[in-house]
């Protein structure tokens, strides 16, 4: 933590300070709906940001890679006129955690190597994230400390603000964050070693708060070495009920799938929605074929992608931050902790070690 | 632009959901977290199905018969025509059909245009094909045709009863209860002629004959009495002598009855309680169906249990309770009571007479109807027989449909009328826990569609009497005269999870249930079917068939037969083979399973086409007059 | 030295972004469509930018994605010389809804292109050995650029096997160069169908049939296959037993594909994006993917 980045606001400026940074771009924040939901939104005010939240349902990731989204359209006819621009209002999504952080920067890393998509690179060029510090995990289903994902970033955020009580510490991470704070830098002063001694103490009392644990490393373990047996799998699998919230929900998840829609006015549009690996359909070929035909072998496919060594060598990172989502939205409770201890507790059971030969 | 809350409209779980719309499109849709229902989940249908009910297919003009094609044409015209058409036709000779997917206005609204507008007693609901013969069998005994408990009770339920449903592919917010009942150790005893996703979950699967439901719940009923399994409080209801005389007679089908496993099954439910009996369409479209059902309420009573009835479509509890059926009036009040027909007479400005008018199902088969009106149910495939069926619709005078989209019943038409989802007017739909929510118009309708209440006001209209139009004052209307509503308000569902509907406190009553002798076997159709529906279609399919999502999870159908009865036949996986009936046939790919049992075809529910229900006969069961789809004797045999 | 799948010069969104967004096609028009069997066709395709006709090239065993306007986009690999530089073909087998509504266009017609996409056969690396290129229906066509390119360079590869078969004599893809190839005296051509007829004068049966019917060393050629995922998995059992090395047996992948630059993740075996770091593999290749099941 470079201490000459560092710098305070006091929380009776920071209505004022937002209004600032609203100045240059619309403001996304947890905002309050009906019955005591949250979800992230565009809010009008900085007063309808909703610092502390339970059980948000809809993933900020939506502001990258929305969950409908048109590409482009076109008109048949005699010839075919193509036409769209890629829509990437300037953004600030304030009071993202720093487990939806560390899952922008991974699907970053995604969308632009080794090829980059025009559409997320527009939008995330245009995106900057003022991220606050959990001082306690937000839901009870919470688990980035087990992905290293947070409660708090050394690295990797746009601006990270830490609620000290009566003042907020702001570190700027980069030059996208300080460009952002630029309208409001006239309310920032300088942070003191107190500052840092008291930030101390919130992480350490952050760390100690988890309860939900999910022994990550040991699933990367058996899925890497292929050691899991089949069985476990099509067990786990069984009361899927397939439908895609996991996937949904998750931060980090990015696969879609591509439909050609007609309009009213005859045009077409092409359009992409998120789409999961868990349906059945995702894999099937036109000719029939599905390499991934039973539920078992879909849920190996997302754990997979979650916990394996060939992916954190691709992506620098395994693809789970532990923001607990997906544990809360499955109706049958296959959430990613749930899965690993079912796995864990599965494994004595089925597998059957092979005698080695004593010569080969 | 922004998120609207409304319900859910693809299933009675009532799911609370923000629905986000972009230039007459889905851009998104998300759960609620606090909903009761919902608790920040939704199902297949609820996260993908949405863009399905505004498909570029949707019809946005009213369409007019010329010849052998419907053509576009104004809504003056169609409804015109209507007028016309409805006025060459004594009110007796016209019927009208709606929908449980209609929102609770417009059910109430339709009994209404019937009974007072067209003055016809031949007023019914879609319903009477699926799930009608819950609600006189529950009323006669727990006092109530809705279920006791909520969804969040369930989960903590000691043990199940689950009758003839495929709860866990059906109403996936129960089946997400029935999971975390089983976490808490909760047993539960299944009843399916076939393996369901239950299977795996379940202490006790008994796997009935098709048909044989009611010999099994008597059986039950006897190892409970035998047992001395009930509370104490049961044995002074009303009614306890008459139903311990009544299950003494045993008939010689009592033998498909498997006494051991009846008695575990007793002391399973008995001894772990709190215990909750649900069951669907496999009890509700059985032969006897009102006989098991009562059974099943009685079962219930004894042990201080629950009873859900499983009622699939989003408004299949409202739509009974708004009175859109020939035998009731709103909140059940009997024809045959001159208060209520009083009343109503009074609300409504008519003379109601004491006459039970046509069933949905003698509408269709009795031929004595010049013109009907439909609304919203795909009468076509959700009927019995739909050769006779189709054959009947097309005879008549005059039919209007009023749908989203081109389905095999508005095929048959001389007037469709576009009709809108869900997502694009305002109204209540009451849940399986007897919630009645708001229903939020999220767009715009689509093309000219009107909302059903809409199109019902507008042929009013050109008949000369203004009907409410308004649904927050058709609510308020339905608050001041249906005694379960009273109280309600659109304002009054929206400030909380909806309204739900109170239990009246009323003390069960036991019911005798009588012996009924199974039929003969017919050896010309050897087989029986075993018809279900998986999660991917709603009803008939015609929504979710759009659905690319869907559509892709679900490409082809099947029928399904155990290894050993396809050998009997000399079938092999794969071969196309042709179910047939004494009303209709089926062409299906066969695939071998050994979920289904010894001497049955499992033929399960597709996206429209075709459906199973075209092998049923117009025969019902007495009470209800529901049809019976389930068991039906068939015969197999491969495509030449 | 271990023999893996080449990686390609060019690539869309790579090396070049013609149309300024990576999921917005150029324009190409039908100038042919030759009917190979009952449901499948050749297409005959040329940019309507002629500029970026100049400029465009691909690799054997590479694919684009083809937009059929109204209907959507599928992946279908080249099937023509990529020394040709006026047009290139793409064969189809009319299966689902886009293929299907392919078949109903005609010349003069328009699709969008995006490409090329995917990975292509190691033509150099295996120049100085004999090739043996197994094939069964409409397998061949990912195959004929680089038989194609094999045949114009001749001179650089050994002995030239080509085993190919089909369900029936109609089945037969490109039938018009069989008959000419047929006649060449520097490769050797053996065709097999499952069920014959009064004019077949071939075998009769699997083409792994033919495997029995040649002697080759196993040490000094390499195989490409391409084909049913059955008939590549008995191949690849014969090749192996036959005493080839798993580096030596290349083929080509096949999975549902939707956007092709690997991010709709439709594609993916393991860690691996078929559209990206595909479709051609090595056995060798192919035996780290657990997915595959080898």
């Amino acid at each position: 933590m470079k201490t000459t980045d560092a710098l305070i606001l006091k929380k009776s400026d920071a209505l004022m300070f937002f209004a600032s940074v609203a100045s240059k771009m619309r403001l996304i924040a947890p905002k309050r709906f009906f019955g005591g939901d949250v979800m992230f939104d565009v809010i009008e005010s900085p007063k309808d940001i909703v610092w502390e939240y339970g059980h948000d349902i809809y993933p900020p990731k939506r502001f990258l890679l929305p969950h409908y989204e048109d590409m482009f359209r076109y008109k048949t006819g005699k010839s075919v006129e193509v036409e769209g621009g890629i829509e990437a209002p300037m953004q600030a999504i304030v009071g993202i955690r720093s487990c939806d952080v560390t899952a922008i920067r991974f699907q970053e890393r995604f969308f632009s190597n080794p090829i980059v998509d025009p559409y997320y690179k527009a939008r995330l060029d245009n995106t900057v994230l003022f991220s606050l510090v959990c001082g306690k995990p937000p839901r009870k289903e919470c688990f980035c400390m087990c992905c290293d994902a947070g409660p708090y970033l050394d690295a990797g955020f746009d601006v990270q603000l830490t609620d000290l009580g009566d003042r907020f510490l702001v570190e700027i991470g980069n030059d996208k964050g300080r460009e952002a704070c630029a309208p409001g830098a006239y309310m920032l002063g300088k942070a003191q070693p107190k500052d840092f001694a008291e930030r101390k103490q919130i992480e350490l009392q952050a760390d100690s708060l988890f309860e939900t644990q999910a022994y990550i490393a040991k699933a990367i373990n058996y899925i890497s070495n292929n050691d899991v047996p089949e069985e476990v799998w099509e067990e786990i699998a069984e009361t899927c009920f397939r439908c895609g919230a996991c996937t949904n929900l998750c931060p980090v998840c990015t696969c879609y799938t591509v439909d050609e829609i007609k309009l009213a006015d005859g045009s077409y549009v092409r359009s992409r929605s998120w789409d999961s690996c868990q349906f059945a359909g995702f894999t099937r070929e036109a000719s029939g074929y599905n390499p991934r035909p039973t539920p078992g072998s879909r849920i190996l496919r997302r754990f997979y992608h979650k916990a394996s060594y060939p992916y954190i060598v691709r992506d620098g990172r395994h693809g789970c931050v532990g923001c607990g989502r997906c544990v809360f939205t499955c109706l049958a409770d296959l959430g990613v902790p749930t899965v690993i201890k079912r796995l864990r507790r599965a494994m004595p059971k089925y597998f059957e070690p092979q005698e080695k030969a004593a010569e080969v | 632009m922004d998120q609207i809350l409304t319900t859910c409209g693809l299933c009675s779980c009532g799911c609370a959901m923000y629905v986000r719309q972009e230039g007459g499109r889905i851009s998104g849709v998300s759960p609620s977290a606090h909903h009761p229902v919902s608790t920040a989940r939704l199902c297949i249908k609820g996260w993908n199905a949405l863009p399905a009910l505004l498909g570029e297919e949707r019809l946005r003009t009213p369409l007019i018969r010329k010849g052998k094609h419907l053509e576009p044409t104004s809504w003056k015209e169609a409804i015109a025509y209507t007028a016309s058409s409805l006025r060459q036709c004594h009110p007796k000779e016209i019927g009208i059909i709606g929908s449980g997917k209609l929102t609770n206005e417009e059910c109430y609204s339709l009994a209404k245009f019937a009974r007072s507008i067209i003055k016809t007693p031949n007023v019914d609901s879609g319903s009477r094909f699926a799930d009608a013969s819950a609600t006189g069998a529950l009323l006669a005994t727990i006092g109530t045709s809705a279920s006791q408990v909520d969804l969040n009770t369930i989960a903590h339920a000691g043990s199940m009863l689950i009758v003839g449903a495929n709860v866990m592919e059906q109403l996936p917010h129960i089946g997400s209860r029935i999971l975390d009942a089983i976490e808490n150790g909760c047993q539960i005893v299944v009843l399916d002629p076939r393996d369901s996703k239950l299977a795996p979950l379940a202490s006790t699967y008994i796997h009935p004959e098709p048909g044989t439901d009611l010999l099994w719940m008597r059986a039950l009923l006897r190892a409970i009495l035998d047992l001395k399994l009930c509370t104490d409080s049961s044995t002074e209801l009303l009614g306890f002598e008459e139903l311990r005389n009544s299950l003494e007679s045993i008939g010689p089908g009592q033998l498909a009855v498997d006494t051991e496993v009846v008695k575990e099954a007793a002391e399973t439910i008995a001894h772990n309680p709190p215990l909750v009996v649900m069951f669907g369409l496999g009890v509700m479209q059985q032969a006897n169906s009102s006989e098991i059902v009562k059974a099943l309420a009685n079962i219930a009573t004894l042990l201080g249990g629950s009873i859900v009835p499983l009622r699939g479509q989003a408004n299949a509890q409202g739509a009974s309770e708004m009175g859109m059926a020939h035998d009731f009036l709103p909140g059940y009040g009997m024809l045959s009571d001159p208060t209520s027909r009083k009343f109503w007479g009074i609300v409504w400005d008519c003379e109601l007479a004491d006459e039970v008018g046509m069933s949905a199902v003698d509408m269709i088969q009795s031929g004595d109807l010049k013109a009907m009106m439909i609304f919203g149910e795909n009468v076509a495939l959700s009927a019995p027989n739909s050769k006779a069926t189709s054959a009947a619709l097309e005879k008549l005078d005059f039919l209007a449909v009023a749908d989203l989209y081109m389905t095999e019943t508005a095929k048959l038409a001389d007037i469709v009328f576009p009709a809108c989802s869900f997502l694009e007017k305002d109204g209540t739909f009451t849940n399986i826990e007897r919630r009645a929510q708001c229903v939020r118009r999220v767009l715009e309708p689509i093309g000219e569609s009107r909302s059903d209440l809409d199109i019902m006001a507008d042929i009013a209209a050109e008949l000369g009497t203004n009907m409410q139009r308004d649904p927050k004052k058709v609510l308020n209307e339905i608050a001041t005269g249906v005694t379960l509503y009273r109280g309600i308000s659109y304002e009054k569902a929206g400030e909380s999870w909806g309204y739900q509907v109170p239990l009246n406190g009323v003390i069960p009553k036991l019911i005798p249930v009588s012996a009924v002798d199974v039929p003969e076997q017919d050896d010309a159709y050897p087989l029986k079917l075993v018809s279900s529906r998986a999660i991917f279609p709603q009803h008939t399919g015609s929504v979710a068939c759009r659905s690319s999502v869907l559509a892709r999870e679900y490409p082809e159908t099947y029928a399904e037969l155990g290894e050993a009865d396809a050998e009997k036949l000399g079938l092999r996986a794969g071969a196309l083979i042709k179910i047939s009936s004494k009303s209709g046939t089926l062409t299906r790919r066969l695939l071998l399973s050994d979920s289904v049992r010894r001497g049955c075809i499992h033929v399960p529910h597709y996206f429209g086409g075709d459906s199973p229900n075209a092998l049923a006969s117009y025969e019902c069961d007495p009470e209800s007059g529901v049809p019976i789809y389930k068991g039906l004797s068939v015969k197999v045999e491969a495509v030449k | 030295m271990v023999l893996t799948a080449a990686k390609p010069r060019k690539m869309w969104g790579v090396t070049d972004q013609p149309s300024g967004n990576l999921y917005v096609p150029m324009i190409a028009v039908i100038e042919d469509i030759i009917d190979e069997t009952p449901d499948t066709k050749t297409f005959r395709l040329a940019f309507e930018d002629k500029n970026y006709a100049k400029s465009f090239s691909f690799e054997p065993g590479q694919f684009v994605e083809v937009t059929v306007f109204g209907a959507g986009e599928a992946p279908i690999g080249f099937a023509s010389s990529p020394l040709e530089k006026s047009f290139f073909e793409l064969t189809v087998v009319a299966r689902g809804k886009v293929t299907q509504a392919m078949h109903k266009l005609k010349k003069g017609g328009q699709v969008g292109i995006r490409g090329p996409l995917g990975n292509c056969w190691p033509l150099e690396e295996i120049k100085g050995n004999d090739i043996l290129v197994v094939s069964g229906g409409c397998g061949l066509a990912p195959l004929r650029p680089a038989i194609l390119q094999i045949l114009a360079n001749r001179e650089e590869y050994g002995e030239f096997w080509l085993l190919y078969g089909a369900r029936t004599p109609a089945d037969l893809d490109f039938k018009y160069d069989l008959e000419k190839w047929k006649q060449r005296e520097d490769m050797h051509l053996l065709q097999t169908v499952d069920i014959g007829c009064d004019e077949w004068d071939c075998d009769v049966g699997v083409v792994t049939v033919l495997l029995d019917k040649i002697k080759v060393n196993a040490k000094k050629t390499v195989a490409l296959t391409c084909g049913p995922p059955i008939m590549i998995k008995f191949v690849t059992i014969s090749l192996l037993r036959t005493g080839f090395s798993e580096d030596r047996i290349v083929t080509s992948l096949e999975r549902y594909m939707k956007c092709g630059v690997g991010k709709c993740g439709h594609c993916c075996v393991n860690h691996v994006y078929l559209c990206t770091e595909g479709p051609v593999f090595t056995y060798q290749q192919m035996r780290s993917l657990p997915e595959l099941k080898l």
